[in-house]
């Protein structure tokens, strides 16, 4: 039997928007305004750093020389990894490794009960974090919302406690000030089981960010310092809204959120060299029919991709968006806007891909649009997996067997491979008189079943924390509380 | 005086486009040699005189059960001649789908036997005024570029003939090219006639043709009579044939992917063969429908992502081999219009893009082709909006990096005042059902869904847009062939 040689395959589909040359006019775009135009650092330690390394600081303006930039690049590691607090979960930060996941911070939640537009509680940070849990293309957590029902100064840390107790999948984190960063650290470490243990393999990764255009304020940049030192994996990306805070042009929005995420590449190396840092953030364009940041535009898929090729580029890990959209109730413009920029994600090969059930411009959180969303990238995944030729797949003896309008049915080779195509949960595929004699149930409707479903019967990993971590975050808490309150109390008699 | 000076920048590559690729060179090549040992060792099967004779003069070797095995060499003289561009008029004059690498058109379809009546909440058999309200709407919609028969004709005076009385909802409300299917020879003989009437004769019809067939089979590597009466008809006017052979993986065809691919390229290679010994240069448009089954096996899934990485990598080795390809998109195996009917056109259509499918049909089909959904064409018209703004990929110049607004409005400022910002912003792309106002504007205005917004747009469009008329000699001349073929099936 003769033999192949010389062949290049593809093992899954490959997606470029930027050739090499407009990625270097781009890379060259974000040094020339890292040293020409520079940022605003509202923070001191970080700017006499910087100063210390050859910045020029002018007041809070810093202009970064480009080989500063370079040396910070060649620090950061190619390869994190992150590892759940039970074990069994691990997560590789590197270049083309996909994961999908939810948002932060929106104010209100779609009920999954009522399905009315409510505050976001305590509670639903538990059930976001059970629900990624159980979703197999959800790849990471984060919470949907803003808890309102506790000290306002504290919904970060009582959102990570609720999350990581309900999920193997790594959080990504937010916090208000360092002092709820440090909080979070605690309470992760404390299901890390010690600083150690944590030290070794973190559990979880923090997301922070700068402020469009080109500006970090003081408590942006001190959490990036915080998680530097500690050797937490951090994410430092903006949300550029086009036409608004940077260029309505894409080209001149890259250059601009490429830059912001830069500044804080550069601290973090200069604080810890070899800690891991991700860029990118969410990319789109301002709508200027309503003033809105529109979430579902083609825009963020294009420049969202875009963005992620500069990041490999320079090798670092990318931050990007997908699964968002401007609807404000579950529906088919909820769906179009998600699959657009699932699939586009995907093929992107990002490494974090968030905001995953974003309703309304950010403004809302929706489990039932992260439910869809789920089906949406196992689909995706199908795709742009691509297909494995060989002798064994082209399947030419078993096509000659079978002859013109022959069959496969039950054959050995269908036998092998006939189980291995993708099974839809949500997708309904059966005859219209079924599908009409079972009461006409939309996709809507099976997603609202499907979330309730999850709910209400799957139990995540909380049984599985031990009683004294529970009560050492317990602690945490009740500490977090008196200090907040100290601080109350020394504001309240300042004024 | 450094703005004055010339600045150069050499040697830039730039990507005009998104880049898209599923399968490499060698892998491409590797499916097509085995598609060539298939039709060297096992071949085809031919239930059709004539194209037997055809077979009977040339290199291929003849079975008496009908099998036909070709030698790679007649396939590659076959596919040497083929003409590797062509291009569709609508009787607007405007030679609107240009049929070469890389260009993509997006149309209806296709020939279902019911609508989804969204008022009513049921589906109904298709009639005459649905097919012309499709035509209508494809004639205004921008992002659609051709009009493939949304439904049959249930209410014709002969189903035998429902194809012409298709033809002529099509032609009457519709100036785009046009793509008909569900036919049979005659038909396709009355239509070329009814189309030759509008381009002003045969030749000018194989010049500038306005509609392409759309043929397709169920049974792979096999060729039926009906099938080769309309290729070979199609051949003989120059009449541009989408031939659409339709399998399952691991039922019609084989369960991996790789292998369903060899066998539909090589059921494309037997009729590029059969219609080049017919008339060499023929201009074919391969497609098809490769995909899973549905659950129960009864019928083909019209969403499956196996059905669109298929059709992407089958429009993949048809580029590579100079042919022109087809694909369905824009269609669903949800019954009605909703969030698996968005998603999966979403999918068929981008994919479909992105591998630069020549002529992307079935646009504003619902449940497994079996329902047409005037909605749906809405719907997929705003898709294709959103994907073809993708496609434009990002421009990198000067102007566009704005390195130096950037400096001008520096750290903390805003651009919404700015000149680029005004000069720039209609490059978006400018949404007509999707909706993003705050939640308190929607609220206001009656907390209306995706659907809510989509039904009234459907009517909107059939009630105000009035599409070119036909001229009225050419429509009578028409209807004269029409009655001709009604009164002979009677």
């Amino acid at each position: 039997m003769s033999t192949r040689i010389n062949q290049t395959v593809n093992q899954t589909a490959r997606f470029r928007i930027l050739s090499e040359d407009q990625k270097q006019r781009i890379f060259e775009g974000m040094i020339e305004t890292l040293r020409n135009t520079g940022v605003h650092l509202h923070h001191e330690e970080a700017r006499e750093l910087l100063k210390e390394h050859g910045a020029l600081v002018d007041d809070v303006t810093v202009k970064i020389p480009q080989n500063l930039i370079l040396d910070a690049l060649a620090t950061v590691p190619p390869v994190t990894i992150v590892q759940s607090w039970d074990g069994t979960r691990k997560t590789r930060i590197e270049k083309n490794q996909v994961l999908f996941g939810p948002g932060p911070t929106p104010p209100n939640f779609t009920d999954p009960d009522t399905l009315e537009r409510r505050k976001y509680v305590r509670k639903d940070a538990e059930t976001v974090a059970r629900i990624c849990e159980a979703l197999p293309n959800i790849g990471f957590v984060q919470s949907l919302g803003t808890i309102s029902d506790v000290t306002v100064s504290l919904a970060d840390v009582y959102e990570f406690a609720e999350m990581i107790q309900n999920t193997t999948k790594p959080i990504l984190s937010w916090s208000y000030t360092r002092d709820t960063c440090r909080d979070i650290h605690q309470v992760a470490m404390a299901m890390a089981g010690g600083e150690d243990a944590f030290r070794q393999c973190p559990n979880y990764v923090f997301y922070g960010e700068p402020i469009s255009p080109l500006l970090s304020d003081f408590h942006a940049m001190d959490k990036v310092m915080y998680n530097a030192k500690h050797g937490i994996p951090q994410v430092y990306t903006p949300c550029c809204i086009g036409g608004a805070t940077v260029p309505a042009t894409h080209a001149g929005q890259l250059v601009c959120a490429f830059s912001e995420s830069m500044l804080g590449v550069v601290v973090s190396q200069l604080v810890n060299p070899g800690t891991c840092v991700i860029m990118g953030g969410v990319q789109s364009i301002m709508d200027m029919q309503y003033s809105v940041y529109a979430y579902g535009s083609p825009e963020l898929s294009l420049m969202s991709a875009s963005l992620t090729e500069m990041a490999q580029y320079v090798g670092l890990p990318m931050f990007s968006t997908a699964g968002c959209t401007d609807t404000k109730t579950l529906d088919p413009q909820g769906a179009i806007e998600a699959a657009t920029s699932v699939h586009s994600a995907m093929l992107s090969g990002a490494n974090f891909i968030h905001d995953v059930g974003y309703f309304e411009s950010g403004m809302t959180g929706s489990v039932l649009q992260l439910v869809m969303a789920d089906e949406l990238i196992g689909m995706s995944h199908v795709v742009a997996q691509g297909i494995e030729v060989s002798n064994e797949t082209l399947a030419v003896e078993e096509i000659c067997q079978a002859g013109p309008g022959g069959t496969y049915l039950d054959t050995a080779h269908t036998k092998k491979y006939g189980t291995a195509h993708w099974q839809p949960s949500l997708m309904d595929r059966r005859p219209y008189e079924d599908w009409a004699a079972d009461g006409k149930k939309t996709m809507r409707d099976r997603i609202i079943e499907k979330t309730r479903n999850i709910i209400a019967n799957f139990e995540g990993p909380i049984s599985k924390v031990p009683e004294d971590t529970k009560k050492k975050i317990a602690e945490i808490l009740q500490a977090a509380e008196d200090r907040e309150a100290k601080k109350a109390e020394t504001e309240k008699k300042g004024s | 005086m450094l703005d004055k000076t010339m600045l150069i920048k050499m040697n830039q590559q730039v990507h005009a486009t998104p880049m898209f690729q599923i399968l490499t060179n060698d892998q491409i090549e590797q499916i097509f040699f085995a598609a060539l040992d298939v039709l060297e060792v096992s071949g085809g099967r031919i239930l059709h005189e004539e194209t037997l004779a055809l077979l009977g003069n040339s290199d291929a070797v003849l079975t008496d059960t009908n099998r036909v095995r070709l030698p790679a060499s007649l396939i590659e003289q076959a596919l040497r001649s083929r003409s590797s561009k062509s291009a569709l008029s609508g009787r607007n004059g405007k030679r609107s789908v240009r049929l070469q690498k890389n260009e993509v058109a997006f149309g209806s379809g296709a020939d279902a036997a019911f609508v989804w009546d969204p008022k009513s909440g049921k589906r109904r058999k298709c009639v005459y005024a649905d097919v012309a309200a499709a035509a209508k709407l494809v004639d205004y919609l921008p992002r659609l570029d051709f009009c493939m028969a949304h439904g049959r004709v249930s209410d014709a005076p002969n189903t035998r003939t429902q194809d012409r009385h298709q033809f002529m909802a099509m032609v009457q409300n519709c100036t785009k090219p046009l793509v008909v299917a569900g036919t049979d020879a005659a038909g396709l003989k009355d239509k070329w006639e009814m189309a030759c009437l509008i381009t002003g004769g045969e030749k000018e019809f194989r010049l500038s043709p306005l509609f392409a067939t759309f043929i397709a089979t169920d049974s792979p590597l096999t060729r039926s009579k009906e099938v080769m009466d309309q290729l070979l008809f199609a051949a003989d006017k120059g009449i541009p044939a989408i031939f659409s052979p339709c399998s399952a993986l691991g039922a019609t065809a084989p369960a991996t992917v790789a292998g369903m691919l060899v066998q539909t390229l090589a059921d494309a290679l037997l009729t590029v063969v059969l219609c080049y010994l017919r008339k060499p240069g023929t201009p074919l448009i391969l497609g098809g429908l490769q995909t899973v089954n549905t659950e129960d096996k009864t019928a083909l899934s019209y969403g499956s992502p196996e059905l669109h990485l298929a059709s992407a990598a089958i429009a993949e080795i048809y580029k590579w081999a100079g042919l022109l390809s087809a694909a369905p998109g824009g269609c669903t195996d949800a019954k009605v219009v909703d969030e698996q009917a968005a998603s999966e056109s979403v999918m068929s259509i981008y994919n479909g893009f992105l591998a630069g499918t020549n002529l992307i049909h079935h646009v504003g089909c619902l449940d497994g082709g079996l329902s047409g959904s005037l909605s749906s064409l809405v719907m997929c018209d705003e898709i294709i909006g959103m994907i073809k703004q993708i496609g434009k990929g990002i421009d990198v110049t000067d102007e566009t990096l704005a390195l130096d607004l950037l400096k001008e409005v520096g750290p903390g400022g805003e651009f919404l005042s700015h000149d680029h910002t005004f000069d720039h912003f209609r490059e978006w792309f400018q949404p007509t059902i999707i909706d993003r106002s705050n939640f308190e504007i929607w609220a206001q205005g009656g907390s209306k869904t995706y659907n809510d917004r989509l039904e009234p747009e459907v009517n909107r469009i059939l009630e105000t847009h009035e599409p070119q008329p036909l001229d009225e000699n050419v429509r009578q001349e028409m209807k004269k062939i029409v009655d001709l073929a009604d009164k002979k099936e009677d």
